[in-house]
Parts: structure tokens; sequence; C-alpha cells
């Protein structure tokens, strides 16, 4: 005991003395309340360094709605949160790996069930106030606790019980899984360490769903992130400033973040950020759309367009293929007699001509699809997965398989006809909302007609069509796309597993319907609490050939994610992953040091 | 003063008819704020179920209409679920932005219909008078949303004006004069939109109001007896044509809090617009419902001041209320 405060007390003098020399020398120290002693243990993070100062700039869709993680179920409010929060193993967005954190190590018992996590030491909130294990505990506490509604507890619950959580020492925490859990230390990647310190009593009082609006003082709120809460005015925009404790440094030892303020604005709709963006108002912008992408690129004045390449959003044709018992009309049994038919599924994407689609929708600037890992994860699609091109002969063949027939209409073009002659026409709704699916149905409607099917499109107002697909199940067929989170298989689990509520084409089954449903239920399971990475492939491969082969969803293209800065913005590297353009965002600093400041 | 209580015991039950219309189309309308969160794979259907349960979503109508009703006497008027909060405090803020803006458009409107109705009216079916009509079925046929957009495009071409919002970023930190001027920077835009898309309906009215009463025998003994044009004008011709001007201001000022909702939304502007337009499509019921009774209560409130002033303005309604 004695000789740590030694020793401290030499390092302190040590450190005050190099410190005021750099002053002397006029060099920019970090700036930073509490001088670094020597137990901060800071993470050290290479590359590009950049200036110290000045504000960015960026537009939000819209207003974020918390700043509390434990409520947070909007794309805008995790933008925010993910600026303000910290995990305890991060996945780092342009590699897809998991990277040390606020846990500095990790150690996987031999059995897989085991995790050890040893924390960085002398931490502290962006209030001050210390980071210790006691913090770790509370988080996991709340975040399992049934009656909070955290979001989060469902990714740490496996097998259907929760994860136990225990601290070995001040800095150590221990996780006991029930059952080999295959995303390993994954799991702890977008769940913000809490302050305990701040929590506890709304905790106690059962008010934690009440707390952190973003009319939240600054001083009442905390994190382990870049930013922390300077100023919020309603309707218009949400100020953060650094936050002069955080624990990442970059390599001339200058702590981070660079920019002293990071701005969002709130901008009701795409073309007035692109708008704003144009017009110099904002710094950066991304989640464009190609038409965008490509009027900024055209005319470019002091910014940069960059196309990362395909992201992880898959877009899909899927049927109604849901069991509806008594409630079936005879119209609806009919055509389900259709869906259900696997060649007619495989006549339908061997027609979809997918090019098109990406050069008519997306300009070209995405990917072809046929599967549900889009091309921008790097680790998991399967490679050997035929990518069959445009075939309507094979089209043909199948259908005429699976006793379909053709006549002749009224005005020369042909009809596909059932076994039972009646001609074949169905619905597919999409969002009214996203101009992009809107297209992909229209271009689907006229690759099916070229096989005598007659498609009608119906543009609905997103929560409709949601209500009809997820509950009263009254259509026919629909274009959607989900947006992974991670490269991992595991956040999609519940699209692949037939109990799970986002198993589009038929949601929470008790049992799985069809025998491919049954044996990709036993593959995401088995690939789930496998040990390597190499197993889990291997049935993660053969789970997306089942897919491929009985076609319950018909995948179409990925879009590449697009986004633009100011030439002035240091260390713009956008990611497929979100949050696209923010991920480093400790590392973004201004060229031109202050300058965007005081514009 | 029976007057005032009749049209008060009105006005109270329109209000309380919107709001039930309002609350029960809403609560009708296909889907909820719950299923988008359905959507998110990594969300388990039993937290949303258990969501909708804490939000007494699993209630019938009646139910949840009465403790909304309790909610909006103890001024709370519900809660948002997206933003977590009761309703009132979020629409307070930015009802205040939208009357900034609409109060301003409103009496800039007035100001500018006024006059050139006048002045077209005394020119009546003259080249003046024609072309005035000409240019005011012009702006009337533009639909709003072109003019904001041409607006907008004129604003980021010329670089004049900021392309939306209410404020700059640095705003907190600029002297009091040059917070004036950035707002007004900032609203001339809207305002040129709202003014734009007011005038056309506005002047038509007064052109016709006073071309009515120009005719009118009195005012022509007037002109015999050699009162000055002006005097004659708006001393004798305007106030005897006040009557369908006084109805339309009542409606002017019921439209301050929705007339906007479309501007504010193309120009970023933080008023109720963007608030209403992200609730209903993400089904956030309670702001809805709020905001539109906010808005019925302008339109009560515009009526029931127009009313009062007609009955100031026309001793012929003063004797046919106190006559029954």
């Amino acid at each position: 005991m004695k000789r740590t405060r030694a020793n401290n007390h030499c390092c302190w003098i040590l450190s005050s003395l190099l410190l005021s020399l750099f002053a002397l020398l006029g060099h920019q120290a970090a700036a930073s309340p509490q001088q670094k002693s020597t137990k901060e243990e800071l993470l050290v993070l290479p590359g590009e360094a950049g200036r110290l100062g000045g504000r960015l700039v960026v537009s939000l869709r819209g207003e974020p709605k918390t700043l509390n993680p434990l409520i947070a179920v909007d794309a805008r409010s995790r933008d925010v949160i993910g600026v303000m929060q910290a995990d305890l193993v991060h996945i780092n967005r342009a590699t897809q790996l998991t990277e040390p954190a606020l846990a500095k190590s990790w150690k996987i018992s031999a059995d897989g069930l085991a995790y050890t996590l040893v924390l960085r030491q002398g931490l502290k909130f962006s209030d001050g106030q210390a980071l210790d294990a006691d913090d770790v505990l509370f988080t996991f506490r709340v975040y399992l606790d049934e009656s909070v509604h955290a979001p989060q507890r469902d990714l740490l619950m496996v097998g259907g019980k929760p994860i136990a959580v225990r601290k070995l020492d001040a800095h150590t925490v221990h996780f006991q899984l029930p059952k080999t859990y295959g995303v390993g230390e994954r799991l702890f990647d977008g769940l913000a360490i809490l302050p305990r310190h701040l929590l506890e009593k709304p905790y106690q009082d059962g008010k934690l769903g009440q707390i952190g609006s973003l009319a939240t003082a600054g001083d009442q709120w905390a994190g382990l992130g870049p930013f922390r809460l300077k100023e919020y005015i309603a309707g218009q925009r949400l100020v953060l400033e650094r936050n002069p404790y955080y624990w990442k440094s970059d390599a001339q030892g200058n702590r981070l973040p660079y920019l002293d303020e990071l701005v969002f604005l709130f901008v009701p709709n795409a073309d007035a950020q692109v708008l704003k963006f144009q017009s110099g108002e904002t710094d950066m912008i991304s989640q464009l759309g190609a038409e965008n992408f490509s009027v900024l690129s055209k005319q470019q004045r002091g910014y940069t367009m960059v196309d990362a390449g395909p992201g992880l959003e898959y877009n899909f044709l899927f049927f109604n293929l849901n069991d509806l018992g008594d409630k079936t009309s005879p119209e609806t049994g009919r055509k389900q007699k259709w869906f259900r038919e696997v060649k007619f599924r495989q006549a339908v994407s061997a027609a979809v001509d997918r090019e098109a689609i990406v050069r008519l929708v997306y300009q070209g600037r995405g990917a072809a699809l046929w599967g549900l890992v889009a091309p921008g994860n790097r680790r998991w699609g399967n490679e050997k997965l035929a990518h069959p091109a445009r075939s309507l002969e094979r089209a043909r063949e199948l259908l005429k398989e699976a006793n379909f027939s053709w006549s002749n209409g009224p005005n020369g073009q042909s009809i596909l006809l059932d076994s039972n002659g009646n001609p074949v026409e169905f619905s597919v709704l999409t969002s009214s909302s996203n101009a992009d699916r809107a297209k992909m149905a229209a271009l689907l409607q006229d690759d099916l007609k070229q096989l005598g099917m007659h498609v009608q499109v119906v543009p609905l107002e997103f929560r409709s069509l949601l209500d009809r697909v997820t509950q009263s199940k009254e259509y026919d067929a629909c274009v959607m796309g989900i947006a992974s989170f991670d490269a991992d298989p595991n956040p999609d689990i519940n699209v692949w597993l037939s109990s799970g509520g986002t198993h589009l084409w038929n949601p929470s089954q008790a049992h799985p319907a069809t025998p491919w449903e049954a044996e990709i239920d036993r593959l995401i399971e088995e690939q789930m609490s496998a040990r390597t990475f190499e197993q889990r492939k291997k049935l993660y491969d053969r789970a997306q050939e089942v897919l491929a082969e009985n076609q319950p969803m018909i995948f179409l293209a990925s879009p590449n994610i697009l986004a633009g800065a100011k030439n002035s913005i240091g260390n713009f590297h956008p990611a497929v992953l979100e949050p696209y353009v923010l991920w480093n965002v400790e590392q973004l600093y201004l060229k031109n040091g202050t300058e965007n400041a005081t514009r | 003063m029976r007057y005032l209580l009749r049209r008060l015991g009105h006005a109270l039950f329109l209000l309380a008819g919107v709001s039930i219309l309002a609350f029960l189309f809403t609560a009708l309308a296909p889907g909820n704020y719950f299923d988008e969160m359905r959507l998110n794979p990594q969300i388990a259907s039993e937290t949303v179920a258990a969501l909708r349960a804490k939000y007494g979503f699993d209630k019938p109508l009646p139910v949840r209409y009465a403790s909304w009703l309790s909610s909006v006497i103890h001024g709370e008027m519900g809660f948002s679920l997206a933003y977590n909060s009761p309703v009132a405090p979020l629409l307070l803020v930015r009802a205040r932005n939208t009357l900034l803006l609409t109060v301003t458009a409103t009496l800039l409107s007035w100001a500018v219909a006024l006059p050139l109705g006048v002045w077209s009216a005394e020119r009546l079916g003259h080249l003046p008078d024609r072309l005035l009509s000409w240019g005011t079925a012009a702006l009337l046929v533009i639909p709003d949303l072109a003019l904001a957009l041409g607006l907008l495009a004129l604003a980021v071409r010329s670089g004049w004006f900021p392309t939306g919002g209410m404020a700059s970023v640095s705003f907190e930190t600029l002297s009091p004069l040059n917070k004036l001027r950035d707002l007004a920077l900032h609203s001339i835009l809207p305002v040129t939109a709202l003014v734009l898309s007011a005038l056309p309906l506005l002047v038509g009215h007064v052109r016709a109001a006073v071309a009515d009463v120009l005719n009118a025998p009195f005012l022509l003994a007037a002109v015999g007896h050699g009162i000055p044009r002006r005097t004659l004008l708006y001393r004798y011709a305007l106030p005897a044509a006040a009557n369908p001007l006084i109805s339309l201001l009542g409606f002017s000022i019921g439209a301050l809090l929705s007339g906007s909702l479309l501007i504010e939304v193309v120009m970023s502007w933080p008023g109720l617009g963007p608030l209403l337009l992200e609730a209903i499509l993400a089904r956030d019921l309670y702001v809805v419902v709020g905001g539109i009774l906010f808005s019925t209560l302008f339109l009560v409130g515009g009526n029931l001041l127009a009313d009062l002033l007609l009955y100031c303005a026309d001793p012929r309604i003063r004797t046919e209320s106190s006559g029954q």
C-alpha cells in the first residue's frame, strides 16, 4: 500500500514536470482537468494523428428521442447514444472484428462458459466519477431485470436463461453463461456501461424509464463515450462537448476525441439533409440514396463523396406462407397453394433480373443478392452459394414441372394458369415511404409479367404494411428490407428461427411448419453453441444453402453505403456497419483547426 | 353576455367532439407504435407485448380515453411513447416556434392584402386589376410544396439565405441584436412561402367585398358630397365591407397552428409540423391527438373572436341576438 502511494507520488511529480515542460515549449497538451495519473490505462489508437479543437456538425433525419440506452429503440437515439456511451468489448466497424474497449483483456474458459473481463484502471465517467466493477455489475443487473423492459435483455438470454455476472475484484468481472454461445465476446458490443452513481436511485424507485430525456441537465447525465451532453434545443439541435475523461489517446499521447463539439442538427427529411450539406451548413452526410449521391458527386464543391461498397441491408420478396387455419379465405387458400410450391418460388427467383435492380434502383451502387448474408459481410457469406443469372427458360421449366400452364389472353399476351386453370394473379405490398423498394416492386412486376403472372404493386404506409404482414396477415407477397447490425449471424437469429418474430413469411411458429425450416432451426441453434468460428461457419453455410434451395425469401439486392464529408475533415473513413461515419468519431478532426467553429 | 356564453358552450362541445373523433381515428389506424420494434430481430416479441401492457395498450378504447382525459385535466395531455415524456411540454415548445412563424406571416399577408384588395377593387375590370387577378391566380395554382422547394433551391443557389432551420448552430453565442438578425434571416423563406400562399385568397376576398360596397348608394352619395377618395375608401367603404373579412380573419387565426405544417416540414422549421408528421408515421397516438386538439383550440378560438368582433362591428347581429 505504502509503496504504491510512493510510486504514485513519484510519477505525479514526474508527470507534472513533463507537463510544465510541454507547456513551456508551447506544445498543446491534452486538455484534461485531471492530469494523466499513473493508474489511468488509456487505449492508444494507431492511425493518423489529428489536430485538437473545432466543431463538427452533422444532421440527423429527425429528432432523437432519448439519451437513455435502456429505452432507446429508434436509430437516431442509438446514433447519439453511440457517441456518448462505451462498451466493454467493441466491434471495430472497419475490420468487423472485436477489440478491447473498457475491458483491456478477457479470458474464455476451456468449456466456453465462463468469461473473465479485466477493466482498464483509473477510468472515469464523463462527470469525473470513477468506473469500477460495481458499475458493470449494476449495468447487467439492470439490463437483465425483467421489469425494466430493456431491449438489451433479449441479447443477454442464452438458451432462455440469463447470463450470471459476478465481481472478482474491483476491476475484474466474471460472466457465467448457461450454455456455450458462439458469438463469444461480440456479445458485449453495444452494451453501454451505465453510471451506477446516477442510476441506482432511479432504479430502486422504479423510475429508470423516465430519466435520460433530451432535456436532462448536462451534469445529471454521464457516460463513457467520447462526448457528453452540453445543450439540447427542442426540435432544433443537440450539442455535445468533448468528454475530458475519455479513455483513448492517439499514438502521440493526445487524449481523444480531437473535436471540442459535436452538433446534431434535426432535419425532417433526406432532401433537406442534402441541401444542408450542399450549402456547407453540415460537415458530413451519410445514408444517402444513390440519386442524391450522384447529384452531390457531380458538383463537388469542397467535399469528398465516398462509396464504401455494399452494406448489410438485404432487400427481399416473400410470400404469405402463414397457416391461417379457419380464417383462410378461398382466394387466399388458392394463392397459398402456389406460394407453398417450392418450384413456384424458385421460378420467381429465376425470373428476377437482379442486375437490372442494381442498375435502375441503385444506379449501379449496390450488389445483387442471392442469400441473406449481404456482400458487405466479410466473414460469413457462403462463397459456394450459386449466383444463377436470370433465366426465363429455367423459370418456365420449373413452372411446367409444377403443373402450371399458359394460355393466350385477349391481347395476345400469355397468361399463367395453375393446375385448376385459374390465372396466377397476386399483389405485392411495399412501403410507400421507401422509393427504392417501390421501384424494386415495379421491376419485379415487369419481370414476372414475362412469365404470364399478373402482379399488382400496392404501396402502403409503413405501419399499415407491418400490421398486414405481422398482425392480420392479410397479404399475398411483400417487398421488404432488413439492415443487420453486425456481421455476426446472431442479431438476425429471429429471421432464421421458425419461432422468431421476424421469420417474416410465417412468424412465431410453435413448431416448424416444414422439414426445411426444422433443419434451419437445428443448424442455427447448433451454430449458436458451436465453439470455433470454423464449426459455426460450416453450419451457417449449410443454413444459407437450405434457404437458397427453398426460397422463402427471394433476395434481390443490397445498396452500397454512400457518404460524404467536407475536405477539411480528417480521418473520414465510412464503414459499412452502423454508425457509418461516426464509428471513429473520436479520431475525426478538422484539418484547418478551429476554423469551422467560428463559422 | 348570453351571446358569449352560448358561443363558449358551442366551443366546448366542439372540442369534446373533436377529441373523441381524433382519439378514435388515430386508434383505429392500422399498425401501432410497437410494430417497428417487432421488425427488429434483436427484440423478442415477449418484450414488445410487455411494453404494450406497460403503456396500457391492451386496455379497451373507452378506458384509454378516460385515462387520457384525466391526464389532459392534469395538464399533461397524455404520454408520448417515442419521447417517453408527457405530451404537453413537447407541444408547447414547438407551438411557440410555429406561432412565431405564422403570426408574422398572417400579419404580413393581411398588411399586404388589404391595400392591394382595395386598390384592385377601385380599378375593377381595368388593366391593373386584371394583371393582379392573373398574378394571384397564378400564385393560387402553384402548390405550397413547389413554392417552398423553389425558395429553398434559391437559397442553395444564391447562398443568401440559410437552407431551412430556425437558428444557426452558433446562435447561443451571438449578441441579442445578432440573434434577432439570425432569426429574421432564417424566417424570411418560410414566411415568404406562407405569405405567398395566403395572399391570393385574402386579396380576392378583400377585392370582392370592397367592390360590392363601392356600388352602394350611400357611397355614391358620399362621392357626390366631394369626400376625398382615400377617406372614402378606408373610412367608409372598408368598414362597410368588413363582415366577410372579419369571418376570414377568424379562419386566419384558426389556421395559425395548422396552416404551416407542410412548409415547416420542407423548411426544417422546428414547429409542430415535423413533430406531428413523425408522430403520425410512428403512431405516437397521444402526440397526434394532442396536436389535433391544439389546432382545434385555435380554430375555435379564432371563430369565437371573429363572432365577438362581428357582434361589435355589426349592429344587425347585436339586435338579432338581443331580440331572441
